[in-house]
């Protein structure tokens, strides 16, 4: 059985583990700390600036997207969005229309896949909206949101403030909090009975995310159907609950196909220096205890970019990949990193390993570096994930990608 | 040198720990880690106390430095803050007591029966809470007449012994208080396992490891505990022997509190970090290929493995489940809760035991609901506590693999 450790617990990593142990390896997943899914709005972007199936094929070779190939994103796609079928977490949507989401700025997030709950929210729908805040969260203006729909040309009805059934507590609710108190079946009938006197007239209603941890999707239908309209979440400032939701998802998922999940050591890889050509060995992790070894016929890097720790900007104008060590593309001289203005594309949006077809990382002679090391998601170079809207997209291309050519 | 104190800058607020916190998501008398750890030291002057009272609410459990990440060490830096509010008040006759499992063992293990019979009679229980604010909900563990030393006497040794033939396949045994004078007869077993996978197992000199003063905030005499344990174990530990314990928050103690949290950072406390295991760690890290050749005997049960908060930070993954999915029969669900709630010694105390009883409640209503034959888990607490609140009766994942090895 041929042994992998994947390295990185955000989006790209569960899923590379998921894809690896459903081909039959036995698998590793080490994470230091949790991933990017807690702090992200839950949705899957795949090309946010136009309708994906389309622009894609245009890219450049070196376009994460060109390098993985179509069939991988949808693929890869197709694989997630039955995973969360299949766990009640239903997403909606495909790469040939894009959706088009309110979000809690007002703004328009653009994005292929949704779940269910978020996906209702979708403005190519014309059905007047409503939106609403909840007593007592701070973290949520519907005014704001109104205000900025309308200066985009959304027709919008009207912003409010919906009372909670809590009893007064002794400190700001976050939004895992309300959640916690929307998976209660008692709490869901008294929000309804308060609620529905309320809204009145109301056709779509926008509330924040903030309905349910444990089971979002029962939480969700019921309360639509008990207030009788559309019902819409609108993702809040991180921790994000629908991120939250499909991390928990795909992180029991993983434990339950059997992938041995370890959390909180920092990795560093392992290089078998007798090996011609070149392999690596394994990893060694910095547990409480010190470091301990393990080994591997397939190591996949899914750390992630400068913002999740899988490349390292130094002060002294060296970006470094955190694992290995491996070559960067990159600037040289901290000046060249950044752009004039923080709306312009930044250039270290772009920075990241070079990669070849199968999603190993390339040296300067253009060969992979090491036979059996693979990676994917945020750290390859080559694209710009926020500009473009295609951070999770790449996530899912390049794991699956990888997977494919790392176990054939 | 690891200061957690130093960690505070790397803090970006992003509130995953929040999230995670078993106590914030039940209690809003908890502001959460975030708030009163990395947030609240940005204003507290050195070596002062935090001015924020909801920092007692922390149960210590570590959760927030696991998911963190940025490599905060929130859960040290709250511990020491804890400590400096206990420094400047009177420590309760409670606090004393609770921490100190050793002394009450060696107390009451010649008058066992007794104790026990008093221990758990209603009016002693009632008399308890009243006078010393002991939860009469929380279970107070029962003690053995003969402690594990006296059992096991001729495997005692105050040294390592002289370098010789046998001593490649030596272990050190930590058997912790539980081991020695609540629960001997799962130290034997562990000793036995060790023994039938070809190990010589000697039980050096030690003493309480120091966590529950830790936890209560008596640092002072935590360090006292823990230099003697230092200055016991190391030898040992120069010599190759690894030491290993069936509880993972005693070792966790060596591995990282002493040297983190205690601030005692020197080769001796080193070599013995790097040589401590967890009891299933050591089986599948150190005698993999033993382990492989074992044929275990089936064993019908449908069964819930609650992997202790304390495990979780080994950051060594949850290594129990490796060798139980290997039984077969054995129908294995994962706790649906990253915590039961005792903490230690935190549900014990009746101002605490509502809240820890809430943090646990999903896995006690799991357990009850799925119906399931009996629990596992590898800490001592959690499983008098889950026991105590679900009515099932709850094993050391080791009792099960002893069974399965015809051991018992």
């Amino acid at each position: 059985m041929t042994e992998i450790v994947v390295v990185g617990g955000g989006l790209t990593g569960l899923l590379a583990s998921i894809f690896a142990v459903d081909r039959g390896a036995k698998v590793t997943l080490v994470a230091r700390g949790r991933g990017g899914l807690t702090l992200s709005h839950g949705c899957i972007d795949v090309w946010g600036k136009a309708t994906p199936s389309r622009a894609l094929s245009r890219l450049r070779m070196s376009h994460p997207y060109r390098l993985a190939g179509a069939e991988s994103l949808r693929t890869g796609l197709e694989f997630l969005r039955d995973l969360c079928h299949q766990a009640d977490l239903p997403y909606i949507g495909n790469i040939s229309r894009n959706l088009r989401l309110p979000t809690a700025l007002g703004t328009i997030h653009t994005s292929a896949l949704a779940p269910k709950s978020l996906a209702l929210g979708d403005l190519r729908d014309n059905t007047p909206i409503t939106i609403a805040g909840v007593d007592g969260f701070r973290d949520f203006y519907p005014e704001l949101v109104v205000a900025n729909l309308l200066k985009a040309g959304i027709a919008i009805n009207d912003a409010l403030q919906l009372p909670l059934p809590l009893s007064a507590a002794r400190r700001d609710p976050y939004a895992m909090d309300l959640a916690r108190s929307f998976d209660d079946q008692h709490f869901r009938d008294e929000v309804a009975r308060i609620w529905k006197p309320r809204l009145s007239g109301i056709k779509r209603l926008g509330v924040p995310a903030i309905l349910g941890l444990f089971n979002p999707q029962l939480a969700h239908e019921e309360l639509q159907e008990r207030l009788g309209m559309a019902l819409f979440e609108i993702p809040t400032l991180p921790p994000s609950l629908p991120g939250l939701r499909l991390e928990r998802l795909l992180q029991r998922k993983a434990m339950e196909m059997g992938v041995f999940v370890i959390e909180g050591p920092k990795v560093l890889g392992r290089v078998d220096g007798s090996a011609k050509p070149a392999r690596v060995s394994g990893v060694v992790l910095q547990t409480a205890g010190g470091g301990r070894t393990l080994t591997a016929d397939i190591v996949l890097l899914a750390t992630g970019g400068v913002l999740h720790g899988g490349l390292v900007f130094q002060q002294n104008g060296r970006v470094q990949e955190s694992v290995l060590d491996l070559p960067v593309s990159y600037d040289e001289g901290r000046q060249h990193w950044t752009a004039y203005s923080p709306l312009e594309t930044q250039p270290y949006a772009n920075y990241g390993l070079r990669v070849n077809e199968q999603m190993q990382p390339l040296g300067a002679d253009g060969l992979p570096i090491y036979t059996n090391l693979f990676c994917a998601g945020g750290l390859i170079a080559g694209a710009d994930r926020s500009g473009e809207g295609s951070r999770q997209g790449i996530g899912v291309a390049t794991a699956y990608r990888a997977i494919e050519a790392a176990l054939g | 040198m690891i200061r957690p104190d130093l960690t505070t800058d790397q803090c970006l607020k992003c509130n995953i720990c929040t999230s995670a916190c078993p106590v914030a998501s039940v209690s809003d008398d908890f502001l959460g880690p975030k708030a009163v750890g990395p947030q609240a030291a940005r204003y507290r002057y050195p070596h002062r106390p935090p001015s924020v009272p909801s920092l007692t609410w922390c149960s210590g459990c570590g959760i927030c430095s696991l998911v963190c990440p940025h490599g905060v060490a929130v859960a040290e830096i709250n511990i020491q803050a804890k400590a400096e509010i206990e420094k400047r008040r009177k420590t309760y006759l409670r606090d004393y007591l609770i921490s100190r499992p050793e002394l009450l063992g060696r107390l009451a293990s010649p008058i066992a029966s007794l104790a026990n019979k008093s221990l758990s009679s209603r009016p002693m229980r009632w008399l308890l809470e009243k006078s010393l604010a002991i939860s009469s909900n929380a279970p107070l563990p029962t003690f053995a007449s003969q402690s594990l030393r006296t059992r096991l006497r001729s495997k005692c040794v105050d040294t390592p012994p002289d370098p010789g033939l046998e001593s490649d396949q030596m272990v050190a045994f930590f058997h912790g208080c539980s081991s020695n004078y609540y629960e001997p007869d799962l130290g034997i077993l562990a000793v036995t396992i060790l023994e039938q996978l070809g190990q010589s197992v000697i039980i050096p000199p030690q003493k309480c490891c120091g966590l529950p003063l830790q936890s209560n905030g008596l640092l002072t005499a935590a360090r006292r505990y823990a230099q003697a344990n230092i200055s016991w174990l190391a030898p040992f530990a120069r010599r190759g022997i690894p030491i290993v314990g069936t509880s993972t928050s005693c070792t966790l103690s060596l591995k990282h509190d002493y040297r983190v949290i205690l601030g005692l950072q020197d080769d001796e406390s080193n070599i013995v970090a790097s040589s401590t295991f967890d009891f299933f760690e050591f089986l599948t890290h150190q005698l993999a290929d033993e382990i492989d050749q074992l044929d275990f005997k089936p064993l019908i049960a449908d069964v819930i493995y609650h992997p202790p908060c304390q495990l979780r930070s080994h950051g060594i993954g949850f290594p129990a489940l490796k060798i139980l999915e290997r039984i077969p029969g054995l129908q294995i669900r994962l706790s649906e809760s990253d915590c039961c709630g005792v903490a230690g010694t935190y549900g014990i105390k009746q101002e605490k035991s509502l809240v820890a009883y809430n943090v646990g409640r999903t896995i006690f209503e799991q357990a009850k609901q799925s119906e399931v034959d009996f629990v596992l888990s590898d800490s001592e607490t959690c499983r008098w506590w889950i026991a105590k609140h679900t009515g099932l009766p709850v094993y050391h994942p080791l009792e099960i693999m002893a069974k399965a090895m015809d051991i018992v």
